[in-house]
């Protein structure tokens, strides 16, 4: 064992954290309030001992662990990697602290915090890993840890069907992973994840399979069907983690693992191009038929998701570091505002049980600050300026259009177009935000709630930030830059 | 930072911050709102005022400094000759339309978020015209479009609102997004996104410089309302509550035209647009003789006036079209006076609305002798409208004539000509089936509030003033021609 073990602490100490969590929750009976707070401070711990391999990757230097012969390595850390791992431990201290509140109604609440430090703890692994075992163990832990959050309120029949179909379509993912593994492993000899070299046939089979089991975990359409039923009927906060971070952050390995592999840039381009439009006009299009909240969030994932992947694609394509830029920047203003509207959707329904659109009439009455920030979540990703999803989509366009080319222009329609058909459904959702509640809901709905401030607090720092990130872009465009060379060098 | 660099941030300072004191006040400032947002727009048109001699002298204010150092995107904010019309109409008719709105609007507990939005929707319209970066144009730009479609979907009138507000968001939102593209492929010519950089030229590869044209000039149709671009324009007039179609109308509508006179015209040469001379004339032709034809068969008033906007809009984009001298004066000059004429009508049919609770002009007439104040007022306009000298669409009309006549195709300007009398068509009815005639059984007429009467008397005294004095608005408006299509005139 050797390298910097940095790499390895913030793992350790959300495991460590698991296992402290849960001692005290099971066997000491701790009070959820409790729990919430200790998560969220193992988050914020995890990220403290993250932050030195922040500041290396952001220096130049790619830090490594472990040794695995032929100069290989356990784990490695570049900025990519690292910004999806600082959004994922960030996200999952809001989420810890927004529990705090928003299970105090479950009786299984102990289970509820080591489980998400695990899911993150295998997030970790998965974008820093070095090599495919390694990447498949935390992928694996992950995916496990993610089926039973989706299935965590488990009275409840649909949160146990769509567990289930999360689990199968998960299980063919990985297993279509691991299938491309033994190709690449039997052909090269190697199961390193940077391999030098033109892939053979039989490597250029693992590849697809990887990439076809990566695409599942990432909502790829039309490999994207478990994702509205899990994220939809997952609790709030977990679909929060799910939506902002867990699909992306397998986005971003399958990135890794095509160009670290040596399938060519502009082919992994071109691929990812064609999905993503096909992804945002069918994530949109779905999105607008939607008459429950978190499903239609769901399918404005699964188009939001295609956005970064068009404009990553159109970076690998041509070339253009601006454009991969830009991918990563929508991904963390995705990732915050996503959360956000999540979190919001979640205070409404705990307060009055909202789950349909319809049903959110009257926040603005209600709780009037969930309602600004909600509207804020839904506005950002609608792409108004100045807030972080105008930002986002201002650089994809730069980007494109620095493409140059008669794919990038066609793109640039189809996203002009998709932009516009995504308004046909936050727009609705927020006039229901501020229209007076239908009459027959009346009765003890017209006096204003007492917002906790255990969810008051994460919502207003994701909302401050939405805007933060919109109206001072360039730290996090600086960050994004920095992504983009990386994967840019990474491909051939 | 001198004194006209105050005055500047002044202009969008004030409303600014009235919308935040509002915001903070809440059901508090209810009472007081009209007054703190008209007193911040009072501010703002001051400013305005105040800056004008800065500019005669031959300044022009400005501050920039850089906001997103890695991409060159600046915070700059500038005032010069082309802008000024257009930031002395908004200023001007977001006071009149906050004064109006005192004796219009009940207050309630929502109060102080109306004025509040009001003043943000101001903020977005004079951010639009002062901002010098392309960034900071299209967040204001689009401020603007939120700011209203808020005050539609709240404070709108009938059960039409939310689909109306879809409808208006998502039609100027398209026209956003196309102008978004053009201005990006602009900023990634010039590497930055300051206006200085475009002033000193545009690189653009040549077969980029039409399509950007082209893309530029349906986004600001689609503001301005072109016909087949106009459609959202009839229905949000038609259910926004008053001022915000006040403003709608005779300020957001010619941001499109300032649009059109800052990028293609502003940025590119004469050789480059001319070919999209002759489909600007025609586009602005067909949608002239259209919406005059619209509102001959509209039966809602607010809609009627709703559909001569698109007429109107019709008359600016021919004389821009025209690329004469006279023809971009008398469109510029068109801008302010319709501004005038178009709120003073609209004020005149929100009198009547109130006065008799009707808005469907079969159901009235014989107004004459029960409001002769209302019924004057609108004569005036109605005369305006219809080009009548002495008022002063009658000026500004004539030189976009003249600039049409001034071009090679005098078949189209003789159509333009002849198209107005479509216009005297549907003002004149317009006065006569509502004033004139016999009174229908039943109906009733309340008394106004001197708050919404006072403003409707001041513009059409302005607008008779402005056609008796033009000198002094034509010398404004003919400065800002140095600063088009490269000085070449």
């Amino acid at each position: 064992m050797s390298g910097d073990v940095s790499l390895v602490l913030p793992q350790t100490c959300l495991v460590v954290g698991s296992v402290l969590v849960w001692v005290l929750g099971r066997l000491l009976r701790t009070r959820n309030e409790a729990l919430a707070l200790l998560t969220g401070f193992i988050f914020a711990a995890a990220l403290g001992l993250l932050s030195p391999v922040i500041r290396l990757t952001q220096a130049g230097v790619l830090p490594t662990w472990g040794h695995m012969g032929l100069g290989g390595a356990y784990l490695r850390a570049d900025p990519g990697a690292t910004m999806v791992a600082s959004i994922a431990l960030s996200l999952g201290a809001l989420v810890a602290v927004y529990s705090g509140c928003y299970l105090s109604l479950d009786r299984r609440y102990e289970t509820f915090y080591p489980l998400l430090l695990w899911l993150v703890t295998g997030l970790l692994g998965m974008v820093l890993a070095a090599d495919l075992f390694n990447l498949y163990l935390f992928c694996e832990l992950m995916s496990v840890a993610a089926y039973v959050l989706v299935a965590f309120r488990r009275g409840d029949d649909t949160a146990i069907e769509a567990g289930f179909k999360y689990l199968v379509m998960g299980s063919a993912g990985t297993v279509t992973m691991l299938l491309g593994i033994s190709f690449v492993y039997r052909e090269t000899g190697s199961i390193l994840l940077l391999q030098p070299g033109t892939p053979t046939t039989w490597t250029r089979v693992g590849i697809a399979c990887l990439l076809v089991g990566l695409a599942i975990k990432s909502a790829v359409v039309p490999l994207h069907s478990w994702l509205p039923d899990a994220h939809g009927r997952a609790p709030s906060s977990v679909s929060a983690m799910l939506s902002g971070i867990v699909v992306p952050s397998a986005f971003y390995v399958l990135l890794k693992v095509g160009l670290g592999l040596g399938l060519p840039a502009h082919e992994l381009g071109t691929l990812l191009v064609a999905a993503s439009l096909l992804g945002m006009t069918v994530g949109n299009g779905l999105a607008l038929v939607q008459s429950h909240t978190k499903r239609l969030l769901a399918y404005s994932t699964i188009a939001q998701m295609a956005y970064v992947m068009f404009s990553v694609g159109i970076g690998l394509r041509f070339g253009v570091l601006a454009a991969s830029q830009a991918g990563f920047f929508l991904l963390l203003a995705h990732a915050v505002m996503k959360a956000l509207a999540f979190l919001c959707k979640g205070i409404c329904h705990f307060y009055w049980g909202a789950t349909t659109v319809e049903q959110l009439r009257g926040t603005a009455a209600r709780l009037p600050s969930v309602a600004v920030a909600f509207a804020v979540a839904l506005a950002g990703l609608a792409g108004v300026p100045p807030l972080a999803g105008f930002v986002g989509k201002w650089f994809v366009l730069i980007g494109t259009l620095q493409s140059a080319h008669i794919l990038g222009y066609v793109g640039l329609t189809v996203f002009i177009l998709n932009t516009l058909l995504a308004l046909g459904y936050y727009l609705p959702v927020l006039g229901r935000l501020v229209m007076q509640p239908a009459a027959q809901s009346s009765g003890d709905a017209e006096s204003p709630f007492e917002l906790s401030p255990w969810m008051g607090v994460p919502v207003a720092i994701l909302g401050g930030l939405v805007a933060a990130i919109g109206l001072h872009p360039a730290p996090w465009l600086n960050w994004s830059a920095q992504a983009g060379r990386f994967l840019g060098a990474l491909g051939r | 930072m001198d004194a006209n660099t105050l005055w500047l941030m002044t202009i969008l300072g004030a409303p600014l911050l009235g919308a935040i004191v509002l915001v903070f006040l809440g059901r508090r400032g209810a009472r007081a709102a009209g007054w703190i947002a008209a007193g911040a727009a009072a501010i703002s048109l001051i400013a305005v005022l105040v800056l004008l001699p800065a500019l005669e002298q031959g300044l022009t204010p400005s501050f920039g400094f850089q906001w997103i150092p890695a991409t060159n995107i600046r915070l700059a904010m500038r005032l010069d000759w082309l802008g000024f019309p257009f930031v002395l109409t908004e200023a001007a008719v977001t006071l009149v339309a906050l004064v109006y709105s005192w004796g219009y609007h009940h207050v309630d507990e929502r109060s102080s978020y109306f004025y509040a939005l009001l003043l943000l929707f101001a903020v977005g319209m004079s951010g639009t015209t002062l901002a010098d970066a392309t960034f900071l144009f299209y967040i204001f730009w689009e401020l603007m479009l939120v700011a209203s479609a808020v005050l539609i979907a709240l404070w709108g009138e009938g059960e039409q609102r939310s689909a109306v507000t879809l409808k208006y968001f998502i039609f100027t939102h398209f026209g956003s997004l196309l102008v978004l593209v053009g201005l990006i492929t602009l900023f990634n010519a010039t590497g930055t996104d300051a206006f200085s950089a475009l002033r000193a030229g545009v690189a653009l590869a040549p077969n980029l410089v039409g399509p950007v044209i082209a893309l530029f000039l349906i986004g600001f149709s689609v503001k301005m309302a072109i016909f087949p671009l106009h459609l959202w324009l009839p229905d949000a007039h038609t259910v926004a509550p008053m001022p915000v179609t006040i403003m709608l109308a005779a300020a957001m509508l010619s941001m499109g035209t300032y649009g059109v006179l800052r990028f293609p015209m502003g940025f590119f040469s004469r050789a480059e647009v001319t070919r999209f001379a002759v489909p600007m004339m025609v586009a602005g032709i067909v949608s002239e003789v259209y919406g005059a034809l619209m509102a001959l068969a509209a039966q809602d008033i607010k809609r009627i006036i709703a559909y001569s906007s698109v007429s109107q809009m019709g008359y600016i984009l021919f004389g821009l079209g025209t690329l004469t001298y006279n023809g971009v004066i008398g469109a510029t000059l068109h801008v302010i006076y319709h501004a005038t004429v178009k709120a003073l009508l609209f004020m005149c049919a929100g009198l009547v609305i109130r006065a008799t609770k009707r808005r469907r002009i079969v159901e009235l007439g014989g107004l004459l002798n029960a409001m002769p104040v209302v019924a004057l007022c609108t004569g005036v306009g109605a005369l305006a409208i219809a080009g009548t000298p002495p008022f002063s669409i009658f000026d500004s009309e004539w030189m976009i004539f003249s600039g049409g006549f001034h071009t090679a195709h005098i078949g189209l300007s003789t159509l333009t000509l002849f198209g107005s009398l479509f216009t005297v068509a549907y003002a004149l009815w317009f006065v006569g089936r509502i004033f004139f005639g016999a009174r229908p059984d039943g109906l009733t007429v309340d008394p106004v509030p001197l708050a919404m009467l006072a403003p409707t008397v001041f513009l059409a005294l302005l607008s008779l003033i402005e056609g008796l004095v033009p000198a002094p608005v034509f010398a404004w408006v003919a400065r800002e021609l140095p600063l088009l299509l490269g000085g070449s005139w």
